[in-house]
């Protein structure tokens, strides 16, 4: 917390460090990994955990006892879940906290911003219309996020540029009607798919098919490095356009590589796992309180920490009922929610 | 130098700014009076690249403007304008250390140097907030905000200093601080000055040159004796002074003379 | 600025008493229309799966039909020109096809129901109507709801929607063969071991068949065991881990009738199951399966002739 005192001493606390941000990433990190281990051992169905760790620790080289289908189990479904619950999970929180330090708003979420619901419609359409093709997905997920983008930004333009109070407000509209064009394309469709669209709508890990896996996770890790390069000019950005501008920042620029870059990593987490919400919003909020508004400590702890809790979500959406599913944005808002309560009423 | 010839901003059909030209040499500080209006705000922002002028050239040391990039004109000219709503808390040291982003080596990445620190920390004394920096800016009051402000412009180490009314919100010591640090800093380092001010008293205290605007064009430029009249403050301000000279520092000194209050 | 000839009290008695009069006799007029829960006119009253009481005229010949097994339920025991409107999903018999629709399933449109002014209409709880009934009741038109869990419940929605259509003994006729094709299978596969089968209802997401599903009921009596007949719902999203270990010998997947040619693949997390390995997967007409109606028989002979070759020979 910040400490009044004289010359020497305060000057190193109260700011991020290098030596701060690796601590806390490396924390961060050594959970996640943890956390990635301790989530493979537990599922619908019942693992050896001994046989299952040994398999785990030995990247799957060594099949330690497992039968093939326990083996199976872990490396074929269990695993790539939990991976892509990471992606998607790293992907929303960093583009969360890119959009809120852009924007100047701790509420720019991709929701709020109808970047999301840009990214379903894309995606809705890849499974119409290109169905077979599995890469038209996160393609149009994306195609979708940047125009939303593009409409909102236009939206939202005044005299003087696109303050960030005019942005939400232009996002809210985008997402409302982005919204009723999903409802009208989920008319159109038979009633049976309109069943699995309801669910993967609220967030649905569980259709994860290899293939997007390492697209995901390459997106979702190019892209947080990618933002955390540009952390400083976001700090300045935070404080205000023009004083960034002022101060050497070249605020186009760096406007369109946020959105270029945030929208890449909304269009994959849609494409592969529909609308996870709440992430985007309540993890940077816990990177900020505890770590400071510094986007090179708070963007890549919430790219962690982002993932850590998509992870856990979706172990209890997948255990909760098991042998049933329930889909992993039921559990986040039910986390994110009341937590998200918890940290306006805090600041 | 810092040079602005012959500058025309349009907004629409008006201009804000009308074939008007400054110069801003080292050394010097310069004022920039007049009323509401008469695009001092206008003609300071374009001096940065932040607006663009529709005709005219803005030189800065010999060059034009355009061929800067972003960076190496902030490195160059610093502004010091009424600080932007801060939404996310961050410490006055950190908000200083800000204006060191124009000499980090990476481009959006990088952690601040040693020197960098040294800077903040002198800077933060010259400005008389050593002991708030590790305060948030929103614990700050308005006065002492704005001072960071200024103590974050000259962490950036820059030749020029565009001021735009830096001594709104400060009381009387702190104004007569701030101005004295500028004109220090103008003297010491022989860096350049700009302050658009509401305070012709003050202009006429620290001013070397001012420069009367009216309706986007300078009127008058010159030292206070010479700008400071009764005849251009008429014309220009649409009322009556008295011009004498300060009684100690013996700078030219307006009183506006209110004959009647007028009832509605 | 009230006109002069208003301030006469004589015109202002005249047009009161008028207005009364008009609005006593609108009144009257909707009030005799609210009386088919009237004891005192001739019907017959029937309860329907949800339990309800429900008053009928003795003749009923204008149905309005929400859900496509019902409609086939109304032409198969012949009443088919009392259907004065269905749902677009009613595509069979093909005749049903030519019928006045009256939307889908899930938003059919109430205005619609009113202006083919039926005296019935016929409701499926699979299509969530609950609150609809509501309004179609203050409207004065009867819904009887119908909720069958097994093949017991279809051939007791066949029979009660046969008398009140005034068609009982065909409809008697019908669920008579219809039971005894469903016997002859059960006693054919009766001797037969039992097969463990997925019945997969969509491969991603993973949805299959629960407890209170209608399928699992026809899945018993083709002499199969559905590795999902105890989960709590009637068509729950599966874990795809649950699947891979619970390696059924056969799968079941329903295809090609309304669900167009979607879900015609097996699901990742059953690629290697033993149903796959000895190519035991089964495509079966989704409309036999998921429709509670007389082609359900169908569906039933279907699987246990996939499920039990060496039995039908």
């Amino acid at each position: 917390m910040p400490v009044a005192a004289t010359s020497n001493f305060p000057i190193q606390q109260n700011r991020a460090t290098l030596r701060k941000t690796l601590v806390a990433c490396g924390a961060l990190l050594s959970a996640l990994l943890l956390a990635i281990l301790v989530t493979s051992l537990v599922g619908s169905e019942r693992l050896p955990s001994g046989g299952a760790l040994c398999a785990l620790v030995s990247l799957g080289t060594n099949q330690c006892g497992l039968t093939s289908d326990q083996f199976d189990i872990l490396f074929q479904i269990r695993l790539p879940r939990i991976l892509l619950a990471a992606a998607v999970g790293g992907s929303l929180a960093t583009a969360g906290a890119s959009y809120q330090a852009l924007l100047r708003n701790p509420l720019a979420e991709p929701y709020l911003l109808g970047i999301s619901n840009g990214a379903a419609v894309g995606t809705m359409l890849a499974l119409v219309f290109f169905g077979r093709l599995e890469w038209s997905r996160p393609l149009m997920a994306f195609a979708g996020a940047l125009l939303a983008t593009f409409a909102v930004y236009r939206l939202a333009r005044g005299k003087v540029g696109a303050s960030p109070e005019r942005l939400i407000l232009a996002g809210v509209i985008v997402t409302t009607l982005l919204s009723s064009v999903i409802v009208f394309v989920t008319t159109l469709m038979d009633a049976t798919r309109i069943r699995s669209f309801t669910f993967w709508l609220l967030g649905d890990l569980s259709g994860a098919s290899r293939g997007l896996l390492p697209l995901a996770l390459a997106i979702t890790i190019t892209g947080a490095i990618a933002l955390t390069f540009n952390a400083r000019s976001l700090n300045l950005l935070m404080l205000g356009e023009r004083d960034a501008f002022d101060l050497g920042v070249e605020v186009g620029r760096i406007r369109i590589i946020v959105f270029v870059v945030a929208s890449l990593l909304v269009g994959s987490s849609v494409a592969a796992s529909g609308s996870v919400g709440y992430v985007g919003l309540v993890v940077p909020h816990l990177a900020r309180l505890s770590l400071g508004s510094d986007n090179r400590i708070s963007i890549p702890s919430a790219a962690l920490g982002g993932a850590l809790f998509v992870i856990v979500a979706d172990t209890i959406a997948r255990t909760v009922i098991a042998p049933r599913e329930l889909p992993v944005g039921a559990i986040t808002a039910l986390i994110g929610a009341p937590l998200f309560i918890y940290l306006l009423k805090r600041s | 130098m810092l040079e602005a010839r012959d500058l025309t901003i349009q907004y629409g059909d008006r201009k804000a700014v009308d074939t008007a030209s400054l110069l801003l040499r080292p050394g010097i500080v310069t004022a920039l009076i007049g009323p509401n209006g008469a695009g001092k705000s206008t003609l300071l922002r374009s001096l940065n690249g932040q607006i663009r002028p529709a005709a005219g050239k803005i030189l800065l040391n010999d060059e034009p403007l355009e061929k800067f990039t972003r960076r190496s004109i902030a490195k160059q000219i610093a502004v010091v304008a009424q600080e932007a709503e801060l939404r996310f808390p961050v410490s006055v040291l950190e908000f200083v250390l800000g204006g060191r982003f124009v000499w980090a080596s990476g481009s959006g990445w990088g952690w601040e140097s040693e020197r960098d620190i040294e800077v903040a920390e002198t800077v933060l004394k010259e400005t008389d907030l050593s002991e708030l920096s590790g305060r948030l800016m929103s614990e700050l009051s308005g006065g002492e905000r704005q001072r960071a402000v200024l103590a974050r412009a000259l962490a950036t180490e820059a030749e020029f200093l565009l001021l735009d009314e830096p001594t709104a919100n400060l009381d009387m010591s702190h104004q007569a601080t701030l101005l004295s640090l500028v004109k220090q800093r103008c003297d010491e380092r022989r860096a350049a000055a700009l302050v658009v001010t509401h305070d012709i008293n003050l202009a006429s205290q620290f001013a070397d040159v001012v420069v009367l605007m009216k309706a986007g064009q300078a009127v008058k430029t010159g030292n206070s004796a010479e700008v400071l009249t009764p005849e251009l403050l008429l014309e220009v301000f649409q009322v009556n002074v008295l011009v004498d000279a300060h009684p100690v520092s013996g700078v030219p000194r307006v009183t506006p003379v209110h004959e009647t209050f007028r009832h509605f | 600025m009230i006109p002069h000839t208003f301030k006469n009290s004589k015109f202002a008695i005249v047009v009161g008493s008028l207005v009364a009069l008009v609005l006593a006799l609108t009144m009257a007029c909707s009030s005799s229309r609210t009386n088919v829960g009237n004891p005192s006119a001739i019907g017959k009253e029937v309860i329907d799966d949800a339990g309800r009481r429900i008053i009928l005229p003795e003749r009923v010949d204008r149905v309005v039909s929400l859900a496509p097994n019902l409609t086939e339920i109304v032409f198969a025991v012949g009443a088919g020109s009392s259907l004065v409107g269905d749902t677009s999903y009613c595509d069979f018999p093909a005749e049903a096809k030519s019928i006045e629709k009256v939307g889908d399933t899930l938003h059919p449109s109430l205005e619609r129901i009113i202006s083919l002014k039926p005296q019935l209409v016929l409701v499926s709880t699979a299509s969530q109507l609950e609150g609809f009934t509501e309004q179609l009741k203050s409207h004065n038109i009867s819904v009887f709801v119908t909720d069958p869990h097994d093949l017991e419940g279809v051939f007791r929605s066949i029979t009660q929607i046969g008398d009140i259509l005034g068609r009982s003994q065909a409809a008697a006729e019908l669920v008579s063969s219809l039971r005894a094709r469903s016997t002859a299978v059960e006693t054919f596969v009766k001797p037969l071991a039992r097969v463990r089968i997925f019945y997969q209802l969509s491969a991603e997401p993973l949805y299959t068949a629960g407890h209170d599903s209608f399928v699992t009921d026809l899945i018993k009596r083709a002499g199969a065991d559905s590795v999902t007949a105890d989960v709590p719902g009637a068509w729950p999203k599966y874990s795809a881990e649950s699947a891979l270990a619970a390696k059924p010998d056969a799968i079941i997947l329903p295809t090609g009738g309304s669900m167009g040619e979607g879900n015609a693949n097996v699901a990742e997390a059953l690629r290697n199951s033993p149903a796959v390995q000895r190519g035991r997967v089964y495509k079966i007409n989704d409309d036999h399966l998921v429709r509670p109606g007389p082609r359900a028989v169908d569906g039933l002979e279907e699987m246990a002739k996939a499920l039990h070759p060496e039995a039908f020979k």
